[in-house]
């Protein structure tokens, strides 16, 4: 065996579920380092266009995403069969929405999932996501502030950005898409000496000083409107001063030495379940070798006209686009057709759950340290309201779970994002449009 | 005041279908009948007063507040409560229309540029194509960088829309110091490898790895020493074996490259029709760090890898056996005589088109010279550089930088580069060293990165370095090259005629491939056809790679027509199409007998001129399933006539087609349901006639003569007869396709003149078109109606144009 720390066995990573299930999955095979005791995760996952929702007792409510009663004693529809064996790792939450979200346009809340704000008008403004709120003060912890994933990529266009995250000033973050890109920019080995990537690092931070120098003397130069759009190139310009200043910090802890066997990543979208599953097996290792402690995953944006993630239940023989399903959800078999793409992304979750649950992070399980958000914003097609969400793990840090609680449309959803936030140490009282904490998520 | 919205509307106007209305006389007697009593001058319920509220939302952010708000609760139905009376459906749509157009209206006038475009930065094929001519290495630069956001009007080279992140710069960082890694050399010239095989290397029992290559069989080269970097070139001797003379010609593709201990899969290096019996060499290249290499220390080293296929695909299903096993004697080691071994073999299969391949070999890295051409380019010679070396690295700085940043360069900037330069050289005490560091320092400076054109006040003429780079990053997604320098510098890029003839000269270049296949594919929304999954269920002989076939042949279709300065009346109708093997057999043309693309002329009456009936129109815009008219309907409003319908308002019941009853219905008779709809028929009266008229094409663009509809269980289907007789708005009534095409050359030949000028003007300016650019625009239109629409010709007049020549 080799005697980097951070070394997986080859068969950690079995391709398909079953089987590995039942094998222990990534075991590390030395000790993480002592700082990842008492490490706080978090993932945000989303889905676009909503869920199944019907009347109870109505032709294909089976299918419906809420269970038809609230409480510890609720039963698990259809669709979430998979997420049965861990039901006592997260609760269903409904009846939660962005205020500011209820008046923007049918689909135009992805953007604000995790900022709560309000996009309209001329200006399109977002405000920065909560997911990066906790990146900019703990991520220093760890070699990346966060891993923004999303199947489009990028940051698309407001109001259909392909992005959950967006960093100050509400500029979207964009997503990375391709799993070897992330898989190298996460455990890659850079090339050259020590010496060189040293080197290489402090030419690139005197670089960065002149830049921004002669930047800032152009600006000047520049129309009204240009300096707007350029003050996004020396911000990005700063953004790289402080990755640059990171990797000097971590240049002499080398990058954790992950096997990509078993992963497959060359997955693209042509191939839904291998692609969802291998990006769910990235943030498991981002969070299991420490990488990072902040990740977001947009399953797909509510960019019906151009997202290439639309066709995914086609491509698993849905029928439809995913438009398409939302659309037709609440007339004839459309429930069952939704209701079996909402089943998949759920199976997906579940395993993603599973493995976060046989992951041991030195103290207990990745799952109990690591609070996991996932859903939607919203309800049905073009409908801002009563989000269908879904918050997991995080035992350890005081989550009481179990239970299926409903909020009837009256608070806001920065209450559950507060919430969960203040449980990871991340000084968020105020967000958005948040009035308080939501006590029955905690024990 | 209403004067001056009334100027918004009439901007407005081509987003909407039919005639704006008029506050005074169609929409405040609505709000009177139905809002006043409780949002008037006697009553103001939850504080919302309408009658007096201001409509000039320009200026008005309160008023803009409240009517938001009046157009949720009208589109949600919130608003009148239940129990006041009711608008009907028109009427609300009335209303609704109104307040959205004011809301569109306000947007653009905010965001407005008044014409004078936003700073722009170098996209992903800019970024890529300028660094290929500024370092002369084609090598991939942008495989990390994210992808681009698409403007409102469909353009990904849109300055508003194109933003940039500290991601994006760290990867174009790592992107350029990889590249000046390949183009600063030291040291002495890498020692050069060679390998030459005439037989497929093979593995025991496998029948598959073999010279002869038909539906299946590889042949595989290991290549036992092999350079980590460089240029290298691939040789492959082969000759085709045809089942029949005049048969489809094979094509053979080479994939290269495997890493073992991270399971790198192989990168397709190329693929090319092998289109003669007798043997010929075919040659690829590449640049070895592009793919994935072995390690040397692995245990079970194999070499470099390389397999060669057969794609070709005849479209018949492969036979049922494709291999067998024999006997074979082989020598028995350690005794005397043979032995029998089982052994794996394909089994001829005499109707498919063969490869035979006689012989491989390697060679790399190639280099003209050393140091290679692109490090002399930069490092040039010069006696200089022993007399004094700081002087010559300032000449070098000098040279690079104004070739980066598209402009003769000030000597402050020099400076500030030299003074790196030396910084660097200090700490490490090499020239080449610190060379790449600095030069890697200009290629993420503002001034590469983003197209600067430094603002005034107000609107002025481009100067002469800023005129070759609109027409170079116009014409070539690139740099300007030497030429348009030289013109620069003389100051003869202010000349109209100077203007023209550059045009001509840069549309005969290779790189103005750029052009047409970024133009074509924007324009025309190519990647449409990635976005759609084709049921296998309706159509169990698509082939996938059909998809790109269709995307290229438009691709070739707009190529065509630009070069030969055809009229761009083409793109509705012409008599001819481009067309590759595979695509003319799907439409079950015959004609091509490679994956190349040709002009095929076509019968009078054909269904394939034009862009309209193209695979990859049809293709994207249906449900993988069926034709989807409301979707083709809504591309020839938007690509072909600029005059896109309005998005449809939030929580509009989609087409009903999961309603059992009506979903056994042809698509004509739901969308007849839809418009009794009556909130939807306001807008779907104007806009699905145009998509019927295309029900002729099923939805990988084949013609059809009835429509197969699944119902229950997975082989149920019930079929319809095709209808594609349509009135279209005006009362015109048109039969199919073919009317179609008639009707738009007849009547809507000025509309289309416009929408293109508007096009090209976008693209070419990298911002969207404003209202005050509408004169240059219908200028442009009315000009190239009376030279026939010719595509060349129009483009030549974009460049002399008003808005292209100012900022």
């Amino acid at each position: 065996m080799k005697n980097a720390s951070w070394h997986f066995n080859r068969r950690t990573f079995l391709r398909g579920t079953g089987v590995s299930l039942a094998l222990p999955l990534l075991e590390c095979m030395g000790a993480p380092p002592a700082n990842t005791k008492r490490a706080k995760r978090f993932c945000g996952i989303y889905f676009p266009y909503g869920i199944v929702s019907r009347k109870p007792g109505e032709e294909q409510s089976e299918w419906n995403w809420f269970p038809d009663k609230a409480g510890s004693d609720y039963i698990l529809h259809k669709s979430h069969t998979a997420l049965e064996p861990l039901r006592d790792q997260f609760t269903m939450i409904g009846g939660l929405s962005h205020p500011a979200g209820r008046t923007m346009g049918g689909h135009d809340t992805a953007d604000i999932w995790l900022t709560g704000a309000k996009l309209k008008g001329n200006r399109l403004q977002n405000q920065m996501s909560i997911d990066q709120l906790m990146a900019q003060q703990i991520g220093d912890l760890t070699r990346y502030r966060s891993l923004v994933i999303s199947t489009d990529g990028g940051v698309g266009e407001p109001t259909r950005s392909s992005t959950l995250s967006f960093g100050r000033g509400g500029q979207p973050i964009p997503a990375l898409n391709k799993p070897q890109q992330i898989f190298d920019r996460l455990f890659g080995v850079a090339p050259g000496s020590m010496l060189d990537q040293r080197r290489q690092l402090e030419n690139s931070g005197s670089m960065i000083d002149l830049i921004l120098e002669h930047s800032k003397s152009m600006r000047g130069k520049l129309g009204k409107q240009d300096q707007q759009k350029f003050d996004e190139y020396l911000s990005s310009v700063r953004q790289i001063e402080q990755s640059v200043e990171r990797s000097q910090a971590w240049l002499d802890i080398p990058k954790p030495n992950v096997e990509a066997t078993g992963l497959t990543l060359e997955a693209d979208d042509s191939t839904p379940e291998t692609l969802i599953q291998t990006m769910y097996d990235l943030i498991l290792l981002a969070f299991q070798t420490d990488s990072t402690r902040v990740a977001t995953y947009q399953l797909g944006n509510m960019n019906g006209a151009t997202s290439i993630a639309g066709k995914f239940p086609s491509l698993l023989g849905l029928g439809k686009n995913m438009h398409g399903l939302a659309h037709g959800a609440r007339k004839g078999p459309g429930g069952e057709q939704l209701g079996k793409w909402q089943q998949f992304l759920n199976t997906q979750f579940a395993r993603f759950l599973t493995r976060l649950q046989e992951t041991s992070d030195g103290e207990g399980t990745l799952l109990d340290s690591t609070v996991v958000l996932y859903g939607s914003s919203n309800h049905h097609t073009h409908q801002n309201l009563n989000y269908p969400l879904l918050l997991a793990g995080g035992e350890r840090l005081g989550f009481r779970h179990g239970h299926y609680v409903n909020y009837d449309n009256k608070v806001p959803m920065a209450n559950l994002l507060t919430t969960a936030f203040n449980k990871l140490d991340v000084q968020c009282n105020g967000f958005a449009d948040s009035t308080g904490d939501l006590p029955e998520l905690l024990i | 005041m209403f004067r001056y919205l009334y100027i918004f509307c009439l901007f407005t106007a081509a987003h909407v279908i039919g005639a704006s209305p008029d506050y005074k006389t169609d929409i405040q007697p609505l709000f009177q009948k139905y809002c006043y009593d409780c949002h008037g001058a006697n009553k103001q319920k939850g504080k919302v007063r309408l009658d007096n509220l201001p409509t000039n939302l320009l200026k008005d952010n309160r008023a803009t507040e409240t009517w938001h708000d009046a157009l949720d609760v009208l589109n949600k139905g919130e608003m009148p409560p239940e129990d006041e009376s009711q608008p009907t459906a028109a009427e609300r749509a009335t209303l609704t229309h109104w307040l959205q157009q004011q809301f569109d209206a306000m947007i653009a006038a905010k965001r407005s540029t008044a014409g004078r475009g936003v700073i722009r930065r170098l996209n992903r094929e800019e970024y890529q194509n300028t660094m290929r001519d500024l370092l002369g290495i084609d090598m991939n630069y942008v495989a990390k960088l994210p992808p681009e956001s698409l403007s409102p009007d469909g353009f990904r080279n849109n300055g508003a829309s194109l933003g940039m992140s500290g991601l994006q710069l760290e990867y174009m960082l790592e992107s350029a110091r990889n590249a000046l890694k390949q183009v600063i050399m030291t040291g002495e010239a890498p020692e050069k490898y060679r390998f030459q095989t005439k037989e497929s290397s093979n593995d025991k029992n496998k029948g598959y790895f073999t010279n002869r290559l038909g539906r299946v069989g590889t042949f595989v080269g290991k290549i036992t020493d092999f350079p980590d970097e460089g240029p290298f070139i691939i040789r492959v001797k082969a000759r085709a074996e045809l089942p029949s003379p005049g048969a489809v010609w094979p094509r053979m593709q080479l994939r290269f490259g495997y890493r073992a201990d991270t399971q790198t899969p192989s990168e397709i290096l190329g693929a090319i029709d092998i289109d003669s019996e007798e043997s010929k060499i075919y040659e690829f290249r590449g640049r070895m760090e592009a793919f994935p290499l072995q390690t040397r220390t692995q245990s079970k080293y194999p070499g470099q890898l390389v397999w060669i296929t057969n794609v070709y695909d005849n479209g018949k299903p492969a036979p049922k056996q494709q291999f067998k096993t024999v006997e074979v004697e082989v020598d028995a080691p350690g005794k005397k005589g043979t032995r029998k071994q089982k052994k794996k073999v394909v089994v001829p299969d005499p109707e498919y088109a063969h490869i035979i391949v006689e012989s491989f070999e390697f060679d790399g890295p190639i280099f003209d010279q050393w140091p290679p051409k692109p490090h002399r380019d930069i490092l040039f010679d010069s006696p200089l550089r022993s007399q004094n070396e700081d002087r010559y690295v300032y000449e070098v700085l000098d040279r690079f930088m104004s070739r980066a940043y598209r402009r003769p360069v000030k000597e402050s900037e020099v400076s500030l580069m030299h003074q790196f330069y030396q910084k660097v050289y200090r700490q490490h005490g090499k020239l080449e060293d610190a060379i790449r560091d600095t030069l890697a320092m200009v290629l993420i400076s503002p001034d590469f990165l983003f197209l600067v054109e430094p603002g005034g006040k107000s609107k002025r003429l481009l100067t002469d370095y800023e005129r070759a780079s609109r027409l170079s990053y116009f014409l070539w997604s690139s740099m300007p090259d030497q030429e348009l320098f030289n013109l620069a510098a003389k100051g003869a890029l202010q000349q109209p005629e100077t203007l023209k003839k550059e045009v001509r000269r840069m549309l005969a270049d290779p790189r103005a491939n750029a052009f047409i296949e970024q133009f074509s594919t924007q324009w025309f929304d190519l990647d449409g056809v990635d976005r759609v999954a084709i049921n296998p269920n309706y159509y169990p002989d698509f082939d996938l790679s059909l998809k790109s076939d269709m995307r290229n042949e438009t691709i070739a279709f707009f190529g065509e027509v630009l070069k030969k300065n055809l009229s761009a009346r083409c793109f509705i109708d012409a008599d001819f199409a481009m067309l590759n093997e595979p695509l003319a057999r799907h439409y079950g043309l015959s004609g091509p007998r490679t994956r190349n693309f040709e002009r095929v002329t076509l019968e009078p009456g054909s269904h394939r001129g034009g862009v309209v009936s193209q695979g990859s129109i049809l293709l994207s815009n249906s449900t993988g399933e069926d034709s989807h008219p409301i979707k083709r309907a809504v591309w020839i409003l938007e690509r072909l006539l600029h005059d896109p319908p309005s998005p449809p308002p939030p929580d509009v019941p989609a087409l009903d087609s999961d309603n059992a009853d009506i979903s056994k219905l042809p698509i004509l008779e739901q969308l007849e349901a839809h418009r009794e709809n009556e909130s939807c028929a306001n807008c779907h009266k104007g806009i699905d006639p145009w998509g019927i008229t295309l029900e002729q094409f099923d939805a990988v663009g084949r013609i059809r003569t009835e429509i197969k509809r699944q119902t229950a269980g997975k082989n149920k289907y019930v079929t319809h007869p095709v209808i594609a007789t349509a009135k279209l708005p005006g009362g015109h009534s048109v039969e199919g396709l073919n009317g179609l095409k008639d009707y738009l050359l007849q009547h809507k030949e000025l509309p289309f003149a416009h929408a293109l000028a508007n096009k090209l003007l976008s693209y070419a300016t990298g911002r969207s078109m404003e209202i005050v650019d509408e004169p240059a625009i219908k200028n442009l239109a009315t000009e190239a109606l009376e030279h026939d629409l010719r595509l060349r010709d129009f483009i030549e007049a974009i460049v002399v144009s008003e808005p292209f020549l100012t900022k």
